[in-house]
């Protein structure tokens, strides 16, 4: 009786097992049109399509190849490297024009780009690096220096000087982009003499917690120093947030500026609390120009003249903000 | 009449005294970290440590994962334990934030709530008891799609400017102490006399201690485990809710440490008591190791890196603890 449970149930799996391979089979000869069709035909991949940006990223490349006639494939990564890294392996063993990285750093790509190297494809990229790297044809980023400066200039600004003063710097060093931009402005905080709290970066361990952190570091900061923040420099918007809550809970009148102009930072900014300023990264616009260097490649095979560019970036402020469209409504 | 003793050898004399203290350290070996680590944060601080501000911040940072704890607790008393009670818990703000956003009012959002967070207790305590699934698979797959479920309901964004009255539940003070803290304490002290007065506490230390005998003995062992998971999912759920009030937002990852915390914290707790269960006493005295070293590290200004490898170290010792205390047994 058991056994031939046991073969039914193999017959079955068996059965579904084909079914599917066969569903898969069918459609993927019809989605590609084959390996000998004139299609161009490009890998897209991102690891963070669970955050908003890069949920923005998937739709908008999906439309845009759509527009163009590309025959995508987009590969979702949800931070998992194990998982993604082989499917686009995979993927360019199949054959591809391009390929299209989003918002997935280079460090963590090393086998994706070995592979896209030794077929001869491509990689356009943006937000994949924070320096010129070879692994890209093209790689667009925003300008961290830009960053760093800009929300510098608003504490400055607010507080008179930055001579003397207290502010506290606050990164996640697992993400390339935050990583530089909070060395930076350490350095420029450094070069304009304010006292750095905590005498370093204070690092927050995780994105996914980085407000509760931020909230407990800067609560127990001003516990054992009331009065002791002039200002808190934070990479992100969430963890701006965080510092923000514990600054307006604590009673001070610290500032706090932060990153990516997402519309609760947006709206924190316009009510004229703590958070003091924000930076909107043009995404947009980024994936226009790595749109058009693709599109370029497609016509003539042409690839771009330079292989990294970090674009300006808008400074948020009460003034501003209003105007501004918040990175998590982007799409 | 004429009584013969063998007297102790001297090789039997100091191993008796070591035996002693060492029973001693390791029975109040948790209770003793407790108030090392107050003393020495003290000493480092004494100017800010023990102010009223601080140890207002201190159960304040706590509340919560106090909370989620003891849910952890009733899940490990049944000798099982739940990794998707942060999941549930960052589910339930989810969903209560997104009712509210979308017109729902504060009441009924909450209660909705509420019954996502039971209803995610009721499945994994349906696939553990009845389905006889390891409650690390079940509470694992519970966990995915449970976070999947919450990046639905978010939309993968942050959900904020939620009403001023249900902020008020996490960020709100009554006699300048936070309402979390009440909430925490009020319902320590629920599951307290829960597991230690009634027939349904005992029942599950009964499940917990001995399947078999249990069974034997005439409890009910699938309907034990089921209400431990049940009763866990509603109160992650409360958990999660007052962290959304806390934050003033919701978002599908956010509190997300707390499922290691409470392990950890039912843990240390469990070195506490002579039987080295977990029980809700000691859960929350490891609640109170866990916030006060995080609150001291940070007031000395020691890397969040160090931190967490203190934290994995304390948990490191606390199991140790716990098995030379489940040998002695």
């Amino acid at each position: 009786m058991r056994r031939r449970n046991g073969w039914g149930a193999t017959v079955a799996a068996a059965a579904v097992l084909t079914t599917v391979l066969a569903g898969c089979g069918s459609g993927d000869s019809g989605g590609s049109g084959g390996g000998g069709d004139d299609s161009f035909k490009v890998i897209a991949f991102t690891s963070g399509n669970q955050t908003p940006i890069g949920a923005w990223w998937v739709k908008a490349v999906t439309q845009t190849a759509k527009d163009n006639g590309w025959d995508l494939k987009m590969i979702q990564g949800d931070f998992d490297f194990q998982k993604m890294n082989p499917q686009v392996e995979s993927a360019i063993g199949q054959g591809a024009d391009a390929i299209f990285d989003g918002y997935t750093d280079v460090a963590s790509i090393g086998s994706i780009v070995t592979a896209a190297k030794d077929a001869d494809i491509p990689i356009f990229a943006m937000d994949s690096a924070t320096k010129p790297s070879d692994a890209f044809a093209v790689n667009i980023t925003t300008d961290q220096q830009a960053i760093a400066d800009g929300t510098l200039k608003e504490i400055e600004t607010s507080l008179g000087t930055l001579q003397g003063k207290n502010v506290m710097v606050i990164g996640h060093d697992p993400h390339p982009g935050i990583r530089l931009r909070s060395e930076l402005a350490l350095e420029d905080l450094k070069a304009a003499g304010a006292n750095i709290a905590g005498g370093d970066v204070q690092k927050v361990k995780s994105p996914a917690t980085g407000r509760t952190e931020a909230l407990a570091l800067v609560t127990d900061y001003l516990s054992a120093h009331p009065n002791g923040l002039d200002a808190v420099w934070v990479g992100w918007d969430d963890a701006a947030l965080g510092a923000s809550q514990a600054i307006t809970e604590a009673g001070s009148t610290a500032k706090v500026t932060g990153c990516d102009a997402t519309s609760e930072a947006l709206a924190q900014i316009q009510s004229g609390g703590a958070f003091l300023a924000t930076v909107n990264q043009p995404w947009p616009e980024i994936l226009d120009t790595v749109t058009q260097d693709l599109t370029t490649f497609q016509k003539d095979g042409t690839l771009p003249s330079e292989n990294f560019q970090a674009v300006d970036v808008t400074v948020v402020d009460a003034a501003n903000a209003s105007t501004i469209t918040p990175s998590d409504k982007l799409g | 009449m004429t009584t013969t003793t063998t007297p102790p050898t001297a090789a039997e004399v100091p191993v008796q005294k070591r035996t002693s203290i060492g029973k001693f350290l390791v029975q109040g070996g948790t209770t003793i970290a407790l108030i090392a680590l107050v003393l020495f944060f003290f000493a480092m601080r004494p100017d800010v440590f023990l102010t009223f501000t601080n140890v207002r911040n201190i159960l304040f940072q706590v509340s919560i994962l106090a909370i989620i704890s003891g849910a952890q607790t009733l899940v490990m008393v049944v000798g099982d334990f739940d990794l998707s009670l942060a999941a549930t818990s960052s589910l339930a703000g989810s969903v209560a934030a997104s009712l509210m956003l979308d017109g729902t009012s504060t009441l009924p959002a909450i209660l909705v709530a509420l019954v996502v967070g039971l209803g995610v207790g009721l499945a994994n305590g349906f696939l553990v008891a009845y389905v006889g699934l390891s409650a690390f698979v079940a509470t694992l797959a519970t966990m995915t799609s449970v976070t999947g479920l919450a990046y639905l309901v978010t939309e993968g964004t942050t959900l904020f400017d939620l009403p001023a009255g249900f902020d008020s539940l996490g960020q709100g003070r009554v006699l300048n102490i936070p309402v979390p803290v009440y909430i925490a304490i009020g319902l320590s002290v629920v599951l307290w006399g829960l597991l230690r007065f009634t027939t349904t506490g005992r029942k599950w230390y009964a499940i917990g201690g001995n399947v078999e005998v249990s069974r034997l003995s005439g409890i009910n062992v699938q309907r034990g485990r089921l209400l431990a998971f049940t009763a866990a999912g509603l109160i992650s759920a409360v958990g999660g809710i007052l962290l959304a009030a806390r934050l003033g937002s919701a978002s599908a990852v956010q509190g997300s440490d707390n499922l290691l915390f409470s392990v950890a914290a039912v843990f240390l707790g469990m070195t506490v008591i002579r039987s080295g269960r977990a029980n809700l006493v000691g859960t929350m005295v490891g609640v109170a190791i866990i916030g006060v070293m995080s609150n001291g590290l940070n007031i000395l200004g020691v890397n969040s890196y160090v931190q967490q490898v203190v934290t994995g170290l304390i948990i490191i010792a606390a199991v140790t603890l716990s098995s030379v205390r489940t040998r002695e047994r």
